[in-house]
């Protein structure tokens, strides 16, 4: 075999390895039987939804616009690392089988994600495009050959060094297949489908393959590393990922919250974990998902101990999560040198958890409005669950720290 | 009086079976640069870790103004400054917030730390990336922010470990002109590093560590004659004793 071919075989396996770990984490963590039952009653208001869709939906452009986004998106994972800029480097115009192999690669993970968007969405497709399976099977492999594509021509196009010009690659290609999405759904005769299916080919052959330059190694690396991230970002819901290299979003749009840390001494500990909560990890993200989720649940369900139970349950699914910013500053060298009292460390990342434990509160209150006793409940158990958790779990792991 | 930074018969280690510090004494006292001299793995590092209480000595004691770790945490961490060999940032945190906090966390009063921050900014030529985040520096600009912080906080007695990695020669410059300011004010600095004709020129007294043994130490004066050779520099007389240690 190749010894490029070899090295990338290598690290294809090296990575499903871990991944194959992370999986079997996700799966026993009852995750599965959260989406099972999701799945469950997703089916049944999906039938209802179809028949409530009013006959002017525009169901051929909704097509078009989702499936454009799906196909444009995604690029060619490569498995390269950042020390290869180093060693492979050298070897650049020896290593076409190791990126011929990365683009099958890269095909085969993106037809599965088409092939599931493709099915959730099936019913919708039966009901108001057309229906039968030789057509759905036909159409889901056209848009197997148009994400091949893509990822073909994107290959190409990140030689192109200049950032802006590189963009707008990548918006020239979703009108492109927008246009040939439109065509396909639209179901025009099959000799425009194919006529496009011949340009695109052509525009490949004369334009993408054409595209000279190098390599853009610190390109590569940066698509690799996003989908790593991606990945491990998920299992860290579930897990604790070691080797996640955490993203900052800066969030300027929150930074009136940092005035409510006075400036002293007890204060420190609140100062840094202020900022690690809204900048740093997950923290932030995951708690607005878990409030707005929460938030959407509360208002489908109109049996009262539903409510309270769905309250309580988003309550404590929230607070777990956010009581891991207590270990945030664990592998800080820094810190342990501080003068500070451990004592004010606890009341430090207690004040930021009680503060959105109270703006959940509200949030999950304004959707039982009106229903006084209702709304009691729901305050009650929501501030119940956040005190269970910062009065007994937090000072525990505090503690371990 | 006592000196301000006082080691004395300290054997440590990470494992008490394997001691790598082998009965180590000297002093830091105000008013003086001490120079920590040692190749790689000599124990320099080790020793700056016992001394910031990040590790216990199994023998011998460690104070600072004559009072060790245990006697009280908050005052002896109060009077040391840590320069670490590799810069350790938050990545949440911007440069400015950086020296913030760590001007609330040894309680520096908000008004002295705004006028001191700014002057350290001006000085390392900093202002501009008040506001960025690590993730944009460069190597010498971490450092700088581990720098900027130590200086901020004008305690007693710094130590930095191998101050000068990464850093460009203005970063060096301030760094020391800032380090000479402090010593006429009184205060102590040890400081280890392998570069030894920066050591020469600035330190005021030597301490060679080998193989976590203390080798010799005094003034270049005193090295010089307890090694017999008169007029020899600090690279000379390091490497030469080095030498005759490993022929044993």
């Amino acid at each position: 075999m190749n010894e490029a071919l070899k090295v990338w075989e290598k690290r294809r396996q090296e990575y499903w390895t871990l991944a194959v770990k992370y999986l079997r984490l996700i799966g026993n963590s009852g995750f599965l039987f959260t989406i099972y039952i999701l799945f469950l009653f997703g089916s049944y208001y999906y039938g209802q939804f179809l028949e409530w869709l009013p006959e002017t939906f525009p169901a051929v452009l909704f097509f078009t616009l989702f499936f454009t986004w799906i196909v444009t998106r995604g690029r060619v994972r490569t498995f390269l690392k950042q020390a290869d800029v180093v060693f492979l480097l050298p070897m650049e115009s020896r290593l076409k089988k190791y990126f011929r192999a990365s683009l099958k690669y890269s095909w085969m993970m993106e037809a599965f994600w088409v092939t599931l968007a493709f099915l959730l969405l099936a019913p919708l497709f039966n009901d108001r495009i057309a229906s039968g399976g030789g057509i759905l099977l036909s159409v889901l492999l056209a848009i197997f050959l148009l994400k091949l594509w893509n990822l073909a021509a994107s290959f190409e196009e990140q030689r192109i060094q200049d950032d802006r010009k590189y963009k707008v690659h990548l918006w020239l290609r979703a009108c492109l297949n927008a246009g040939v999405l439109y065509l396909l759904f639209s179901f025009m005769h099959v000799i425009w489908t194919a006529g496009a299916a011949l340009l695109l080919a052509a525009i490949y052959q004369f334009y993408f393959s054409r595209i000279s330059g190098s390599l853009q190694w610190e390109r590569l690396i940066r698509i690799e590393n996003n989908t790593v991230r991606t990945f491990f970002r998920v299992a860290n819901n579930f897990t604790d990922v070691p080797h996640l290299k955490q993203s900052i979003k800066e969030r300027t749009w929150l930074s009136f919250l940092y005035r409510l840390v006075p400036y002293s001494r007890e204060n420190a500990y609140r100062y840094l974990f202020g900022r690690a909560m809204i900048r740093s990890g997950d923290y932030f993200g995951i708690y607005i998902r878990l409030t707005v989720l929460g938030m959407i649940f509360l208002a489908a369900v109109d049996i009262s101990w539903g409510m309270w139970l769905l309250a309580g349950l988003f309550a404590y699914m929230t607070v777990i999560q956010l009581e891991t910013l207590a270990y945030h500053f664990q592998t800080s060298q820094m810190l342990p040198l501080y003068p500070l009292k451990t004592s004010w460390k606890l009341a430090g990342v207690k004040f930021w958890i009680w503060g959105l434990g109270l703006l959940q509160a509200v949030c999950f209150i304004i959707i039982a409005a009106g229903e006084w006793l209702n709304a009691v409940i729901i305050l009650i158990i929501t501030l119940g669950m956040y005190f269970y958790g910062i009065n007994y779990r937090l000072p525990g792991k505090i503690a371990a720290d | 009086m006592d000196p301000l930074l006082t080691i004395e018969h300290v054997n440590g280690g990470y494992q008490r079976t394997k001691p790598v510090l082998h009965d180590i004494s000297f002093t830091v006292g105000r008013g003086e640069i001490v120079g920590l001299i040692g190749l790689n793995g000599a124990g320099k590092s080790t020793t700056i870790k016992h001394i910031l209480g990040l590790m216990e000595p199994h023998e011998g004691k460690i104070k600072v103004s004559g009072r060790e770790l245990t006697d009280d945490i908050d005052t002896y961490r109060k009077q040391i400054a840590y320069i670490p060999e590799t810069p350790l940032l938050y990545e949440e945190l911007t440069l400015w917030e950086h020296l913030e906090v760590t001007a609330m966390a040894y309680g520096v009063e908000e008004k002295v730390f705004e006028e001191r921050a700014e002057a350290l900014l001006q000085q390392f030529r900093m202002k501009k990336m008040k506001h960025w985040f690590p993730d944009h520096f460069s190597k010498g600009m971490r450092q700088k922010v581990m720098i900027m912080s130590a200086f901020l906080l004008e305690p007693d007695l710094y130590i930095a470990d191998e101050p000068f990695v990464g850093l460009d020669p203005v970063g060096i410059k301030s760094f020391l002109q800032r380090m000479q300011e402090m010593r006429d004010d009184g205060c102590g600095i040890l400081m280890s590093t392998h570069i030894l004709a920066t050591a020469e020129k600035y330190c005021d007294r030597f301490i060679f560590l080998d193989q976590g043994r203390v080798l010799m130490q005094g003034t270049l004066e005193q090295l010089q004659s307890q090694a017999a050779m008169p007029g020899a520099d600090l690279d000379d007389i390091y490497v030469r004793m080095t030498e005759e240690d490993s022929h044993e």
